[in-house]
Formats: structure tokens, sequence, C-alpha cells
């Protein structure tokens, strides 16, 4: 780009470099602060350099809100971007992208985000961070879980998952209540009931911290050495509302079906204390799905309510 | 050839008693896509395609633009005994086609074919071929379709792909005529 730029076009508010081959953009972008929509597609964008440095502290930084950088050869998030505070909207999709940095949460204002037709493997936690974020498209790539904590965007209006290699969901995804949109097609979602037979024994340790928790004994800071009351502080609460057990690190992962708008059955991971954790009328028949739905149902019912379209297959 | 003259031999085709299906797509195959004819219907949604009613045929059928973002797709549909005609105006479409599920469906949806239906072509489908999906694969272009169904419908059929059950659902338009709808 001419290096005379921001003299020439000092209001410039829209820019459209897509498709013009370009493989950087320069210092000369930065100090244009009326610029709030940068479309860059389609270029050979993605080496170092690609963005100019003090993206951060320049005019520009403060300015953008819409910034489309699909269509190039990114291999990672380029680290530039984070300081663009008060950036609304962010497209890498297209790119060559193998995994979302965590400080994806430093773009405070991000509103709309996508990220399809990469190679991502895995979605960090840190992007349940972005409090306003109404719009993700993860389709088209290659992640095996989603973690609960994304249950936590609120603001999440439409989730886009397919054509990725999720065999379930984790429950906690019943807590977005204003999605809207969720596509889960093209994922080898597990169909049919599966207990996990391996259970692995809890240790001595986790059996007496369970004791400890579950009973309520009492003790103090200065009855046990630092790392057990580390230990102790770790116990989690087991998910299954009718039962009041807590475990550390040796849990059963269960899939249940979960009736979604009455059609669609969807395998959501649930982690129990113990195989024993179930429903009162379950009985482990491997082939059945109806004891894992019955314990779901109310919860089920109650999410169905709140999620008002469901794309699926 | 423009669209407002298309508009004018659809209906004049549609107002005989027999219309043939050829004729249809070869016409608005012929319809050489000009944007400044239709951007006043193409209003796009940033979470979903939207359906913006172009006009309403007189009753015989109703023609629309499609306009779908970057990775939006339709779920598997049905069209409810009509006739229907998708006509690319800017980008492109896969369609992926599928066989009616059994009565008692309890499996996988079995794919028939795929393709991808670029700018300017037109592609027909109705129930007794079988049942769509339609979707702009694309991460970096957008994409506007041009549909005409006779007779019109607002409710069809959608299926989940994993089971073949089916679920009805009311269509509804994002605008009509050029004007945002709000309902």
């Amino acid at each position: 780009l001419p290096a005379g730029l921001s003299q020439w076009f000092p209001s410039l508010e829209v820019l459209d470099v897509s498709g013009t081959g370009l493989a950087e953009l320069g210092a000369e972008l930065l100090a244009l602060p009326c610029l709030h929509t940068l479309l860059a597609k389609n270029n050979r964008l993605g080496g170092p350099g690609s963005l100019p440095k003090g993206l951060g502290q320049a005019a520009l930084g403060r300015s953008l809100r819409v910034l489309n950088l699909s269509g190039n050869r990114f291999l990672e998030v380029p680290p530039a971007l984070f300081g663009l505070r008060g950036l609304r909207s962010l497209s890498l999709g297209g790119n060559r992208l193998h995994s979302i940095p965590p400080d994806i949460q430093e773009l405070r204002s991000l509103e709309f985000l996508y990220l399809g037709g990469n190679f991502i493997t895995s979605i960090p936690p840190e992007l349940a961070n972005l409090p306003s974020l109404s719009y993700l498209v993860l389709c088209d790539n290659k992640i095996q879980s989603i973690p609960p904590q994304l249950a936590q965007l609120h603001s999440l209006r439409s989730l886009s998952l397919h054509n990725n290699l999720l065999t379930y969901l984790p429950r906690e995804i019943l807590n977005l209540v204003h999605l809207e949109e969720l596509s889960l097609r093209g994922n080898p979602l597990v169909v049919r009931f599966v207990r996990d037979l391996t259970y692995n024994p809890p240790s001595l340790l986790e059996l007496a911290g369970r004791t400890i928790k579950t009973r309520n004994v009492a003790y103090a800071p200065s009855d046990l050495p630092e790392n057990l009351v580390r230990y102790l502080s770790l116990a989690s609460n087991c998910p299954n509302p009718k039962c009041g057990g807590v475990y550390f690190d040796s849990c059963v992962r269960q899939i249940k079906f979960v009736d979604f708008c009455g059609k669609y059955r969807l395998p959501l991971m649930h982690y129990l204390c113990s195989p024993e954790c179930s429903s009162p009328c379950s009985s482990a028949s491997q082939s059945s799905t109806s004891q894992s739905e019955s314990d779901s149902e109310d919860e089920a019912s109650v999410a169905a309510r709140r999620m008002q379209k469901v794309l699926l297959g | 050839q423009s669209l407002e003259e298309l508009i004018r031999i659809l209906h004049q085709i549609f107002a005989e008693d027999k219309v043939s299906v050829e004729e249809v797509q070869a016409l608005m195959e012929s319809y050489e896509s000009n944007p400044e004819e239709w951007l006043q219907y193409a209003k796009f949604d940033q979470y979903r395609y939207t359906r913006n009613l172009v006009d309403s045929g007189n009753g015989k059928f109703n023609l629309m633009i499609l306009c779908w973002g970057e990775g939006h797709g339709s779920s598997i549909h049905d069209h409810t005994d009509s006739h229907c005609f998708m006509k690319i105006l800017q980008g492109n479409l896969k369609e992926t086609l599928f066989e009616w599920p059994e009565k008692k469906g309890n499996g996988e949806m079995i794919k028939k074919s795929e393709r991808v239906v670029r700018e300017n072509q037109c592609a027909y489908i109705n129930d007794s071929i079988g049942l769509h999906r339609v979707e702009n694969i694309s991460h970096t272009e957008t994409a506007v379709s041009l549909h005409l169904y006779s007779p019109p419908f607002d409710s069809c059929n959608t299926f989940d792909q994993r089971t073949g059950h089916k679920h009805k659902v009311k269509m509804t338009f994002y605008s009509e005529f050029g004007e945002r709808t709000h309902c």
C-alpha cells in the first residue's frame, strides 16, 4: 500500500484490498484514525510481518471495528491483532490455523468471530471470556471436543460446529439460553448409548478425600500438610442433581441422550462420581437408550423450550 | 434481458394452464445476473440465510431472493409438492440430494449426489426427485440465489440427517418487495 495513504485519505472509513495479492499490510495503515472496516480477504497474508507492529498503540487500534482476513495463509492468529481493543468482528475463515490462542480473550469487544475452514483441533476455555460474543463459527475444522466453559458465553446467539470431529457435547451446552442457531451436522456424534466401561477405581487418597467432604469432617489448615489442604479444595460436586457425592480425579464419563425439540437426540457428556451414580430406575442396558433419557427429560424439556432452533444433521 | 423482463415473462408463462419445467428452467438460466437489478432485495443477516420476497406471481408462484453469508446452509428439506427452481445470482451453492427416509426411518439418511451450482446456473427439484440441503460452503464469499416456487408454500418438513426424523416448520420472509418485515 502506498506510504502516503493516511495523508491523502485522512478520513478513510472503509478499505477493501481483497484479492490484490498483498503479502503484508504495512505501517501506512496505522495513522488512519477513522478506519473502522478493513477487508483484506483472499490475499497472501500470513507470514511474519503481515500486520504492522504497534497496532495496539496506533490510531487504527482504537478505530478498527471490522477486520476480514479470510482466505489468506495464516498459520496462527497474528499476535499483532490483540491490540485491537475495539474490534467487533473478526474473520480468519479459510486460513491454515491449527489452534486458537488463549490471548483471544484480549479482544474484549468481539461480537462476531469466524474461524471456519481451518485445521483447528481444540478450543481454549479462554474463548469463553469474550463477554459480547454473539456469533461463533467453528465449522469445517478438526475439533474433537467443546470445553464446558463455552456455556459462559451468555450472549451467544449462533454457534456453528458442523463438519468437525465431535462425538458428544458437554451437558453445559444446555445453559446457552439465547442460542437460536446451532449446527452440528457432519460430526461423528454418538448415536447409540455408550457406557465407559474402563472405570478406574479411585485411589485411597481420593476415597479419603470423598469421605471427608461428604461427611463434613471438620479440619483446619493447620491440621494437614499444605498439599492435602489444596487437594481437598479441588473436590468437584457430582453433576447428577440426585447425588450429593463429590469426586476428585476419578469419575465415570457417561453419555446421555437428550431429546431436543422432541426430535433430535444430542449425546451430552456427563461426569458422574461412580458407575452407581445414575437414575434410580436405571439398569446398565447397553443397547437401550430409554434409561439414559428418562432422568434427562426434565432438564431437556426446559432446555428445549429455551433453545429455539437447532440445526442438526 | 433484465430481471423485470424475466418477471414479466414468468407472469405470462404461468397465466397458462400448462407450464413446462424445461421452459422455466431455461428462461431462468438465460437471465444474466446483474446486481444493480436485485441489490435492493439482497438483505443479509449475519446469523443465517435470509428469504426475501420479490414477486408473488398472482398467486401462481413465489419469486424470492435468498442471501447466504459465509458458511450459511439450510437443513435437509422437502418442497411440499411444489416445483422449485434455484438460480445462482452470485457466488456458488452446494446442493446435496438425499433419498426420502423409510417410513420408520431410524438410520442415517442416504446421500444420492452432490454438486456445486455456479453463477447463473439454475437447478430444479421437486418431491418426486428427492430432498436436498443447500449450503454456501465458502468461507470467504457470500452467495445470492433466485428461487421460484410453484405453487407457493409457506411450510415444509426438515429432516435430521442422522435419523431421518422429520419436523414441520413454517417459513417466513426476511423482507418483502424490498422492505424489511418485522415479525
